[in-house]
């Protein structure tokens, strides 16, 4: 399955981190799996404004829908692969 | 021979499945959701063979015996099993479905009855084993799971997830109907170490080594232990034979007997065919190996009959199928069964009787709307038939590839007509000679081999021009003009249809002079005569040419960009493609749907659209063309991953058709993606050929949509042929005017763009704010730089998807159904309050609850609540 970035923009400190946002994590996780869309996890900037989140999804089509029905604001969506520094070392 | 009880209970239904309880409560569950909703659900149970799906189900079934009916279907492993065969499983004999299907009653029909049945009341109906269903079966469990919700009943489907390559068929069913609410999988896998070690622990047997050698799996582990060796078997095999060791002799050969008239024996077969061993029955099913009931004697799994199968010798393998074949071909009651009778010849290598029954069987299959087993059936008759005449081959290698043609099975049903042209060139029969040429070429063209496809069309009409005409020529006139319409050479394939029509009224040909007027129409785009065509059609219930037509309008009514119109056809054909089987059509419908979304900015649908048929692995090209250019543009407009290899794959099949109406669109799109990404100086090669082939067929909105991203890339040419209205306005700088007549059109992207074009710092400001609501993030970024570089301040940063009214972008139409549907109305009742067909509003419910992510109208009314969807009285 093709792995993802996708940039978020947050006009609000992301809710999405802190005390008790575990529910809302879980229920993300069990909407995404309507369409087999897994987020891996995300970095989040200081200010917690911007997030950069890590996914592996069938389709960018799958990452908007998950992401609608999430209510998550999407920025750019960038298909990734993994490049490991001391692989060769 | 004494069997030890204890090994062969290990899976008995009255002892608990190991491993199995979350399962069994999920479709406890299921089945409650049912019963108080009185809305049914189809559930697809999934897991390798021998992992124990029959056995949950039937546990599951048991339980439930008193309380609900229970209905089982099993399908057949055969190579070609017998259309309709699972469903005659669960007719009542003598009763209305079961003289439906043997009337050879079409899928629909079936479908039909089926749902008449289940709403009379609460059902549990298992369909098992589906991978191994016949295609008009497969046709009923997809026109079922799509009324699902009409109907009080659990469907229970289970499957072999690991035999399902990708062009399996159950594949194709199972991916249009996972964007149904109403359907939900279950996959079962195989026990865990902790759970062997519990099944090994009373037998004293490695658990470690067990696990290894049987993955887990629940079928491989009992045989283990049911056959008792101290060493592990290395196979599943090994350990099926080493338990049958352990019988008598006579058992022994009472389960070979079993094992060739797979699936089921029925027990006056086996006394026919296993003569006196029939009396070591008790002592099979004692043992676990065998089960008996009132429909026959089958194996406890498929499994131990292949490899019980496997081991018998071939001569006496040979020498059952003969029995077998003689006594079904004159069976005690009923009529014989055809699939049956051609499988058991064919493995006794009896050739008089395979061409007997094969061919038969398969002009049964076809007529059911099974059209692959008929195509395999053929292609049996076929492997016996050295000493059939050049006719007779001729005429089974026709037959054969129609029924391909039916399939998509494009390299095989060629390969049987270029067979079948030589049977009749040898045989000196000219006219089946054109006729092979003609098929052909209608067979060469849906792969987009058009060059090969032209020639034998034109022999075709060369070879009946040197006859006294008749109605092959109306068709070779017909199909040759239908050739050079694909190809939007409109004044051949005028000429053509027009000779095509003239010779079919001189021959009072009624049907040849419907299809040559259909395609004269269509070329002219005379939607008034094809309109009546249609309505002909229908009323003469010709279904095949109400899918033809209602293609035909969607179709021109998309490239014209006559959305509303549009929309009538495509949900009229589609429902009508999809309840006749008609599947060709059904795609092209799908795909002309996607792009109708696409244009107007509904871009989430009409990537739901496309994804439906290229999820499809037809080789039939337009439709997979159409549909990539859809998906890439959505990808592109987004500014989303993944859009070249799209727009490559649309190329590389639609450049060698030479065809306009396959090129353009590919063409216009790798236009735009290249604008969208910066790179104006490909945009010149991307669309030159194209362009020009274009304004030598006059196609006024291809002329127009190419020009104009040349336009945009900076090439400045004069077009002299017509663009289409909105796309001349755009070309002569009229940009206002082109936004309003594309906003008339209801195509806000391009409405957008055109405003993009223009100088007016006001313009580009709505050009932005347009794009930025459609979510057109590249586009929005140009005209902001723009804006920008004259000067402007505090452009808006874009929607964000919590402020949006409708973030489930929902269709208007749809928001109107979900405000009704919130009102507790039922679907008859909207559909009498919207002017909508029934059916229609189905669909409609459908998507809502998909697009919502919810599975219950209780839910979609909690969501209407919480977006404030409310119904306008009117």
């Amino acid at each position: 399955m093709p792995r993802y970035i996708v940039e978020r923009t947050f006009p609000k400190r992301a809710r999405l981190i802190g005390a008790g946002a575990a529910d809302t994590h879980l229920a993300i996780v069990d909407r995404n799996a309507d369409e087999s869309v897994t987020w891996i996890h995300s970095y989040v900037s200081d200010d917690r404004k911007k997030t950069f989140c890590v996914y592996d999804a069938p389709s960018p089509e799958a990452i908007r829908k998950t992401a609608a029905r999430n209510e998550l604001p999407v920025d750019r969506i960038t298909q990734v692969r993994l490049l490991d520094p001391y692989f060769y070392t | 021979m004494i069997v030890p009880t204890a090994m062969t209970t290990t899976f008995d239904r009255s002892t608990d499945l190991l491993e199995r309880s979350h399962h069994l409560a999920a479709l406890r569950q299921s089945l409650a959701a049912v019963r108080s909703t009185s809305r049914g659900r189809l559930l697809l149970v999934g897991g390798e063979a021998g992992v124990g799906k029959t056995a949950l189900i039937r546990q599951f079934c048991d339980e439930q015996r008193r309380s609900v009916r229970i209905l089982w279907g099993a399908c057949d492993a055969l190579f070609t099993p017998a259309p309709l065969g699972p469903l005659l499983d669960i007719a009542e004999p003598g009763g209305e479905l079961e003289a439906l299907v043997e009337s050879g009653a079409k899928p629909h029909e079936v479908a039909a009855m089926l749902v008449r049945e289940l709403r009379t009341r609460p059902t549990v109906f298992v369909l098992e084993d589906v991978h191994w269903a016949d295609e008009a079966t497969l046709d009923v469990l997809r026109l079922l799971g799509r009324r699902a919700e009409t109907v009080p009943a659990l469907i229970v489907a289970s499957y072999r997830d690991d035999e399902l390559d990708r062009a399996h068929p159950l594949r194709i069913v199972i991916g249009e109907l996972a964007a149904n609410a109403a359907i939900g999988r279950l996959k079962i896998a195989p026990l865990s170490p902790v759970g062997v070690a519990a099944l090994a622990e009373p037998h004293g047997i490695d658990a470690d080594d067990l696990f290894r050698k049987t993955a887990g799996n629940p079928f491989f582990v009992t045989e283990v232990l049911a056959a008792g060796e101290a060493e592990i078997p290395p196979t599943v095999q090994d350990a099926v034979l080493a338990r049958a060791a352990r019988l008598t002799r006579a058992a022994r050969s009472l389960l070979e007997a079993v094992a060739v008239v797979s699936p089921k024996g029925e027990v006056w077969l086996l006394e026919t065919i296993a003569a006196d061993a029939i009396e070591r029955l008790d002592e099979c099913v004692g043992s676990g190996v065998l089960i008996a009931d009132a429909e026959g004697v089958r194996f406890r799994h498929e499994l131990a009959r292949l490899a019980v199968e496997g081991s018998v010798a071939l001569n006496r393998r040979v020498a059952l199928h003969r029995k077998a074949l003689a006594a079904l071909a004159d069976p005690p009651t009923g009529e014989p069964d055809l699939a049956r009778l051609a499988h058991h010849a064919e493995a006794a290598g009896d050739t008089d009787a395979v061409l007997r029954f094969a061919p038969a069987a398969a002009a049964r299959a076809a007529s059911l709307g099974a059209h692959r087993e008929s195509a395999a059936q053929y292609a049996r008759a076929l492997r016996f038939g050295d000493r059939l005449s050049a006719a007779e081959r001729a005429n089974l290698l026709e037959r054969r590839s129609r029924e391909c043609y039916l399939t998509d099975q494009y390299d095989d049903g060629i390969a049987a007509l270029e067979q079948a042209l030589e049977c009749r060139r040898a045989l000196g029969d000219r006219v089946g000679e054109a006729e092979a040429h003609r098929r052909l070429s209608e067979f060469l063209w849906c792969p987009g081999r058009t060059a090969e496809a032209e020639r034998a069309a034109r022999d075709a009409v060369t070879l009946l021009e040197r006859l006294p005409p008749g109605r092959e020529l109306v068709r070779a006139y017909h199909n040759l003009g239908r050739l050079c319409g694909a190809a939007a050479r409109s004044e051949e394939a005028i000429a053509w249809g027009g000779r095509a029509l003239e010779l079919a009224e001189q021959l009072e040909d009624a049907e040849g002079a419907a299809h040559a007027l259909t395609l004269v129409s269509s070329v002219q785009g005379d939607y008034e005569q094809l309109e009546q065509i249609l309505e002909r059609a229908r009323r003469g219930g010709l279904a095949e040419q109400v899918g033809h037509i209602s293609t035909l309008l969607a179709a021109a009514a998309v490239e014209s960009r006559r959305h509303p119109r549009a929309s009538r056809y495509l949900e009229a054909g589609i429902v009508h493609c999809s309840e006749q089987g008609l599947e060709l059509f059904r795609l092209y419908l799908h795909a002309h749907r996607a792009r109708s979304e696409l244009d107007q900015g509904r871009w989430s649908d009409a990537a739901d659209s496309a994804a439906s048929v290229l999820r499809v692995p037809r080789t039939s090209t337009t439709p997979r063309i159409l549909s990539l250019v859809v998906l890439a543009l959505v990808r592109a407009r987004r500014g989303d991953p993944q859009v070249w290899p799209l727009l490559d794959e649309a190329w590389k099949l639609a450049e060698p058709t030479g065809e306009l109406p396959r090129l353009a669109p590919v063409a216009a799109a790798r236009a735009e993606a290249a604008w969208l990404e910066g790179r104006h100086g490909t945009i010149a090669d991307a669309t030159g050929a194209t362009l020009d082939l274009a304004l030598r067929r006059s196609a006024s909105w291809r002329i127009g949509e190419l020009a104009c991203w040349r336009r945009r890339a900076g090439i400045r040419e004069e077009i002299a042929a017509g663009a289409a209205e909105p796309y001349a306005r755009q070309l002569a700088g009229e940009w206002a005017r082109a936004a309003e007549e594309w906003s008339g059109l209801g195509c806000p992207y391009e409405a957008a763009l055109a405003l993009a074009d223009s100088e007016d710092d006001d313009a580009l400001r709505r050009a932005l704010r347009e794009l930025q609501r459609l979510g057109a993030a590249p586009a929005a970024a140009l005209v902001a730089r723009r804006l920008r570089q004259r000067g402007a301040r505090g452009l808006p940063r874009g929607p964000r998807p919590a402020t949006r009214k409708n973030p489930a972008n929902l269709t208007a139409r749809e928001l109107e159904v979900l405000a009704l549907i919130a009102r507790g109305l039922r679907n008859a009742e909207i559909a009498e309050r919207l002017f909508l067909a029934e059916k229609t509003v189905d669909h409609h419910v459908s998507a809502i609850l998909r697009k919502l992510g919810v599975r219950t109208r209780g839910q979609a009314s909690i969501e209407a609540a919480r977006l404030g969807v409310v119904a306008q009285d009117r």
